[in-house]
């Protein structure tokens, strides 16, 4: 190969070297804020004259964050749901259908992902609101899993054109309904697509914050969009707290995730 | 004529402008094993398939014990079938895989229980029932999916070039026990290869396919020895073909000139032949003789190479109009230092059979 790395001599260092650099600056800021989230200054000052986790202690007290942290896993959950039952069905049909327009659709899809959230979000604004779905669980849920189906799609697709559909045919012939053979065998066989799918629709939702603050109403807040109205009223060390919980749990789904896969394979 | 246990009735298959299939038909009788020869794209796949179920044919019928099965879905025909690429489940263990028809049809455990350990008996791996087939060779993943395919007993097995994927020395080695599960399990078998030694070795009759139809059904002796065409002729076992004009034929032997213009007669002719008319005789290449005998016809060739290949020695040879022949005499027929050298062959003018052009 050409770019073979163990014959790149000196120019591994360097090829080291600025993989570091971009690797800091995307994660350095996290840190920052953990880091933050535990000093005791209350200006968020660096480095942090003292240790504490009074800011914990306040986040937890206040029932405003734990209502919005619950309300954003409720939304994320049914979000998630939602996402992997429509991305299996449309997995099917894009993996094994064969009609006009499969491409089309599948480019429809996927676009969500593409397309810059603040365009999706006023446009959907502007729909649920004549809809009377802005400001409901159920607008919150919808539109999240407009957004999410993409990150469904893609894990579920994969797992099933990896699977060979002689063996659904074996289960057939074994006197297996198709309905049967799917939910039997094909199923079970792609399920780390399908649990994958679930993770990524749920952490699209979870720390989704641009559609979200157009769908929130006072009474329905998600955390990003609780941790983004507190930025603008107060910065107190409370927001470095609640992210990184945010951030924490995000880290936990997708080492499991990354667990998962590693089992499968081996 | 009684009731023949599996009918295929000028079963048609088209697949757009594509015509797979164009007109088989072929009565089966229960018990029998009978393959499918033939090259690839010669529609021996899609008839298994129809019979199968995966494809409905374009026109045409396939009766099991008089009743059409064409009304009925895949699952529903209960047949049994072994597939070219692996297919067990993977995420199940080797007896569960094999419980699977059983636990689809509501059978009693007790009576699951002592099937599959009957099944895993029969192609003995009873000590890997608890193993992932991820764990399992290819032969061995085989051998599960055959039990799998027999566990509810179904009237027919259908084999799809089960063996495809094994290396040779496997693929031996499960050809002997598809053969014993035959005979003690009594099961009609459908098997499809591309293979004709495996055809040989496995069938009481071998149907060979050519172009969606099918060209000659018969013991694999028939096919060897009275091959009802040049394909045929040429797709089983070697063969050389030799341009020739046919002079005259009386009792269904003819008598023909070469094109080095020596004169044989005594061949069996395959079909009514012209005076004049261009033809082609087959003979394969052990029917030649390094001796000759009454009966014997002879060619003048010039020998190229000999091999040693155990048994038999392989010769190369031309004849005088340049055309290479394949000749493979037993070691003891022919001293090694006889080669190189301009010389006659001999054959069995009944031995050889004559075809059109």
């Amino acid at each position: 190969m050409l770019l073979d790395y163990d014959r790149m001599g000196w120019l591994k260092i360097a090829l080291l070297g600025f993989t570091a650099l971009v690797a800091g600056f995307l994660l350095l800021p996290v840190v920052f804020i953990v880091l933050l989230s535990f000093g005791s200054s209350r200006w968020l000052a660096f480095p942090p004259p003292g240790w504490t986790l009074k800011w914990y202690q306040e986040l937890f007290a206040d029932p405003a964050w734990l209502d919005a942290a619950l309300t954003s896993a409720r939304i994320a959950t049914m979000t998630a749901i939602l996402s992997v039952v429509i991305g299996l069905l449309a997995s099917f049909a894009l993996v094994r259908g064969r009609f006009a327009g499969r491409e089309i659709l599948r480019g429809l899809l996927l676009t969500p992902m593409v397309l810059p959230v603040v365009v999706f979000a006023i446009a959907i604004y502007a729909f649920f609101l004549r809809l009377g779905l802005g400001g409901t669980t159920i607008g919150f849920v919808v539109a999240h899993t407009v957004l999410a189906l993409p990150f469904a799609i893609i894990p579920i697709a994969t797992a099933l054109e990896g699977f060979d559909k002689s063996i659904e045919d074996a289960a057939i012939v074994c006197g297996a309904s198709p309905l049967e053979a799917r939910l039997r065998i094909t199923l079970p066989s792609i399920r780390i697509g399908i649990f994958s799918a679930a993770i990524f629709s749920f952490l699209a939702s979870w720390d989704e914050v641009v559609v979200a603050i157009f769908m929130a109403s006072p009474s329905l807040q998600t955390l990003p969009v609780k941790i983004w109205g507190s930025l603008r009223s107060d910065l107190s060390p409370v927001i470095a707290a609640a992210s990184s919980l945010l951030v924490g749990l995000t880290l936990a789904l997708m080492v499991v995730t990354a667990l998962l896969q590693r089992k499968v394979r081996t | 004529m009684t009731q023949p246990f599996l009918s295929i009735r000028n079963l048609r298959k088209a697949f757009g402008a594509i015509t797979a299939v164009h007109d088989v038909t072929l009565d089966i009788p229960k018990g029998e094993f009978l393959t499918f020869l033939g090259p690839s794209g010669s529609g021996k796949s899609t008839t298994l398939y129809a019979i199968a179920g995966f494809q409905d044919p374009s026109s045409g019928n396939v009766e099991l014990e008089g009743k059409s099965l064409l009304a009925v879905p895949s699952h529903k025909r209960n047949i049994g079938m072994v597939f070219q690429r692996y297919t067990l489940f993977p995420h199940l263990t080797v007896a569960e895989n094999v419980a699977f028809p059983l636990r689809v049809r509501r059978r009693p455990e007790a009576e699951v229980k002592k099937k599959v350990a009957d099944m895993l008996a029969l192609v003995r791996l009873e000590s890997f029932a608890q193993r992932l087939p991820g764990a399992l060779s290819g032969g061995q993943q085989q051998r599960v999916a055959l039990a799998r395919a027999l566990a509810y007993d179904p009237p027919i097995l259908l084999m799809d070039e089960p063996l495809s994927a094994l290396d040779k020395k496997l693929r031996e080695e499960i050809q002997g026990e598809i053969r014993r599960i035959h005979r003690e399990t009594g099961v009609t078998i459908l098997y499809v290869t591309h293979d004709q030694e495996e055809a040989l070795h496995l069938s009481d009759r071998i149907a060979l396919f050519k172009d969606g139809r099918i060209e000659q059904t018969g013991s694999g002796e028939d096919l060897y020895l009275r091959p009802a065409t040049d394909f045929v002729a040429g797709f089983i076992g070697n063969s050389n073909f030799l341009a020739a004009e046919h002079l005259d034929t009386k009792d269904g032997t003819a008598t023909i000139r070469l094109a080095d213009g020596s004169v044989v007669s005594g061949v069996r002719a395959n079909g009514a032949f012209g005076k004049g008319q261009k033809t082609r005789l087959m003979i394969r290449p052990e029917a030649f003789g390094m001796e000759r005998s009454p009966t014997s016809a002879e060619l003048n060739v010039d020998i190229v190479d000999v091999a040693f290949y155990g048994e038999r020695r392989r010769i190369v040879a031309q004849t005088a109009t340049g055309q290479e022949i394949d000749i493979r005499p037993t070691s003891t027929a022919m001293q090694s230092h006889d080669s190189t050298q301009c010389r006659q062959v001999y054959f069995d003018p009944a031995a050889a059979f004559l075809f059109p052009a």
